[in-house]
């Protein structure tokens, strides 16, 4: 070897100064490959190289900008502005669920991968079209009178539908049937026909009327009685008169219970005069 | 090169302005074309490669003109190497005329005496080199990269990138000075 970089008769005829070592040609080839311009006295090969260079970094050739068209349409289908906010949503979302899918299969689990929820807007336009069906619904069942009584007259003081039929179902009262007007509600001043009290009642006379005064039933006549008083539209349940020390009356499972229970009226105290408050 | 208006053009690119994006096409699709010439044999699939992923990453680049050239060179010399490997997988596939006289192939002095010095011929000329020679006189001369540059995209250090320019210019003049081209 002549040099570090080249065979013997590698480059034949290579006329630039320092041609067996290299070293001194070098700012020339630099310039050269630059493109900067040669100082006078440069060998003509080297002026020669220096155009077949410029030749090799020359304006376009026919055919060279063949692909144009091609480019130009992919940068139109994908430039920002002319990709829509939908398709980017989309995007979003396929890259979102590539990312979920891929991390479920790095972790093993078998899960599908999770549908992202839906946009606000959609939300609300659900809410909305199920609060008119439900308005719409409600709105015709009142119209029917088919709704629960206080429901019902709400929607006749309100929509003008038809009143409630108290106490009874509209079956009922289509088929001609009585309400149960001992199961309505009672207002509170509602004055109560009082029965003759005995002797250990009169000296309380104050007692709530709600515990102690006694409905008249067509059975007996002034027992003093409890009675389950459930307002209700719909026909009552079987009256259920209750008797201090009297066995409550059970299902047939409770009633094998060997200890009957005696159901004992429980009345405060506070409410209840002591009898020498009432004989002073 | 664009100059001092690339960077308007490429804020335009960026904005979706196709007429800019078309100038930076026009300006950088030559150099390109002649650089995939010389490293692979598909040069005008692989450009068409390149240039999707350029118009892909289009908006998030960002840099002045020789850092665009870098980054697109830099995204050809990938691209022809996936080439370069589905090429290896496939290699029962048989050339065409057509695509066989389009390859680089050693000009003889009458031909290359005849015509101009055209870009083609010089590109087939370069192609003589050894491959490596060749896409580093290519990205110093055609991409008009400076050596850092060049260093980064072929993986070797500035040194010797200058190095292996050095020696290709010599082959280079030593293929010309054979052929007489330029006589």
């Amino acid at each position: 070897m002549s040099g570090p970089d080249a065979l013997h008769g590698e480059m034949p005829g290579f006329p630039f100064p320092g041609r067996p070592g290299g070293e001194h040609d070098e700012p020339l080839l630099d310039m050269i490959l630059d493109r900067r311009p040669l100082p006078p006295g440069t060998p003509t090969e080297a002026h020669d190289l220096a155009r077949l260079l410029a030749a090799l970094a020359g304006p376009a050739e026919p055919g060279e900008l063949a692909g144009e068209a091609a480019a130009r349409t992919a940068f139109s289908r994908t430039s920002p502005a002319s990709v829509s906010l939908a398709a980017r949503r989309s995007a979003r979302y396929r890259r979102s669920a590539r990312h979920r899918s891929r991390r479920s299969a790095r972790h093993g689990s078998r899960r599908p991968p999770r549908r992202r929820s839906r946009p606000a807007r959609v939300r609300v336009g659900l809410a909305t079209a199920v609060a008119v069906a439900v308005a719409g619904l409600g709105a015709g069942a009142a119209y029917v009178g088919v709704l629960p009584g206080p429901i019902q007259l709400i929607a006749h003081a309100t929509v003008g539908a038809p009143a409630p039929h108290h106490g009874v179902p509209p079956s009922a009262a289509a088929q001609g049937a009585q309400p149960d007007t001992q199961h309505r509600l009672r207002p509170a001043s509602t004055p109560v026909p009082r029965p003759a009290r005995s002797a250990s009642t009169t000296q309380a006379p104050s007692a709530p009327a709600a515990l102690t005064s006694p409905a008249k039933t067509p059975h007996d006549g002034h027992r003093p009685a409890v009675r389950a008083c459930i307002y209700s539209p719909w026909p009552a349940p079987p009256r259920l008169t209750l008797e201090p020390g009297h066995p409550i009356p059970l299902p047939p499972k409770l009633a094998r219970c060997p200890k009957p229970v005696i159901w004992k009226p429980v009345i405060p105290k506070s409410v209840i005069p002591t009898a020498t408050a009432t004989a002073g | 090169m664009i100059g001092a208006a690339f960077r308007v053009t490429l804020a335009s690119a960026q904005a979706g302005d196709e007429s800019a994006f078309a100038c930076l096409f026009r300006d950088v699709q030559p150099a390109l074309l002649r650089y995939l010439r010389v490293i692979a044999p598909e040069a005008e699939d692989v450009a068409g490669d390149t240039w999707l992923q350029v118009v892909a990453g289009l908006a998030g680049f960002r840099g002045g003109e020789q850092a665009f050239r870098a980054w697109l060179f830099t995204i050809a010399r990938h691209r022809a190497a996936d080439a370069g490997r589905s090429r290896a997988r496939r290699p029962a596939v048989p050339l065409t005329l057509a695509e066989a006289a389009e390859q680089p192939m050693s000009p003889d002095a009458a031909d290359l005496a005849l015509e101009a010095i055209s870009a083609r011929a010089v590109v087939a000329l370069v192609a003589e080199l050894p491959a490596d020679h060749a896409e580093i006189i290519m990205l110093r001369v055609v991409a008009g990269l400076d050596a850092v540059d060049v260093a980064r995209i072929v993986g070797k250090s500035p040194g010797a990138v200058r190095v292996t320019a050095h020696r290709a210019l010599r082959r280079l003049a030593g293929l010309v000075e054979r052929a007489g081209v330029t006589q």
